[in-house]
């Protein structure tokens, strides 16, 4: 502010805070808003990570180790991790399953497909950053 | 043991609100809620809207927490967020830009003549009062006003002293009365 916009009297009046009579209502609708939005917040998160746990879970499984290609030595140790693997499959897959998400097969996806669902999210992602830049400006 | 919230710094729980503490942004409000609110009213607003763009101010002001440095007051960082959020707000109705001058009806006086700030602004027009209360109540510089705005530069200047000049002549204590008008005693 320059020097001939300057009004210590005016300043002083306006740096005066008017007493309203609901400021704890107003403080507590506030702190309900952030409590809301971090919830809701926290919860897409999680269920976001558990689906994506799940489903990256089975696909190593089904990938890496249902394989003969598999790392694992040994033919013993090959049906033991065979056997466990298969157990885990069978529990995770009737998670999908409750999710509707039991047809959801990565591994059988041509590179195209995955290059394009990639590509897909990162729009959604750079489109929902663009969104939020335009509220904050 | 932990300092109690009340006595904590303002740049002190900013900080601390940065790092997801909504305790202590919740004391932040609660000392600066009432400012950001009157502001907004006193840039034309009115107090439901005024409430509500100052809870959004708010929320806003949490998710930038990390950004204050304490180089300003808090309470003036989320007043800037505020106005910035009201002007948004009135260009999508592009109200500022109209130049309806308000009647000139004397605003009224308390007991010793003084004029209510509040009052005195409803005697401005609506651009009047909103470049006056973005300068002296967001603190925000006349080009800085003129870009929010989109308004010329010796628009928002000529808006600023006209206001200024009204708001002074109002606040202006009306003179004292001779003391033998006013008391009779015996």
């Amino acid at each position: 502010m320059s020097a001939d916009e300057f009004d210590p009297d005016i300043e002083r009046l306006f740096a005066r805070a008017p007493a309203l009579p609901d400021a704890a209502l107003f403080t507590a609708q506030v702190e309900r808003r952030l409590q809301k939005g971090s919830a809701v917040r926290g919860l897409a998160l999680g269920v976001a990570g558990i689906i994506g746990g799940v489903v990256a879970v089975r696909e190593t499984l089904t990938v890496n180790i249902g394989s003969d290609d598999g790392v694992v030595a040994g033919e013993a140790l090959g049906q033991g991790v065979r056997s466990v693997s298969f157990n885990a499959q069978t529990a995770i897959q009737s998670g999908l399953d409750q999710f509707g998400l039991g047809s959801l097969e990565l591994g059988s996806m041509s590179g195209m497909q995955m290059f394009w669902i990639m590509a897909g999210a990162l729009i959604a992602v750079a489109a929902a950053g663009v969104v939020r830049l335009s509220q904050e400006v | 043991m932990t300092q109690p919230l009340v006595d904590r710094h303002d740049v002190e729980l900013a900080a601390l609100a940065a790092a997801g503490g909504r305790r202590e942004f919740g004391e932040l409000v609660r000392r600066h809620g009432s400012a950001v609110r009157g502001l907004l009213r006193r840039m034309g607003a009115q107090p439901a809207l005024a409430d509500d763009i100052a809870q959004d101010a708010f929320i806003q002001a949490f998710e930038r927490c990390a950004e204050f440095r304490g180089e300003g007051t808090f309470a003036a960082w989320v007043k800037r967020i505020a106005a910035r959020l009201y002007i948004k707000r009135v260009a999508k109705e592009a109200r500022y830009v109209a130049e309806i001058e308000s009647e000139d009806v004397a605003p009224p006086t308390d007991h010793a003549g003084r004029v209510d700030l509040d009052e005195a602004l409803k005697s401005l027009s609506e651009a009047e009062r909103l470049c006056v209360s973005l300068c002296h109540g967001a603190g925000m510089a006349h080009p800085e006003i003129a870009t929010a705005l989109n308004l010329p530069l010796g628009t928002v200047k000529s808006h600023v002293k006209r206001g200024l000049d009204k708001l002074r002549a109002r606040l202006q204590p009306e003179p004292a009365q001779p003391l033998g008008r006013t008391q009779h005693v015996g």
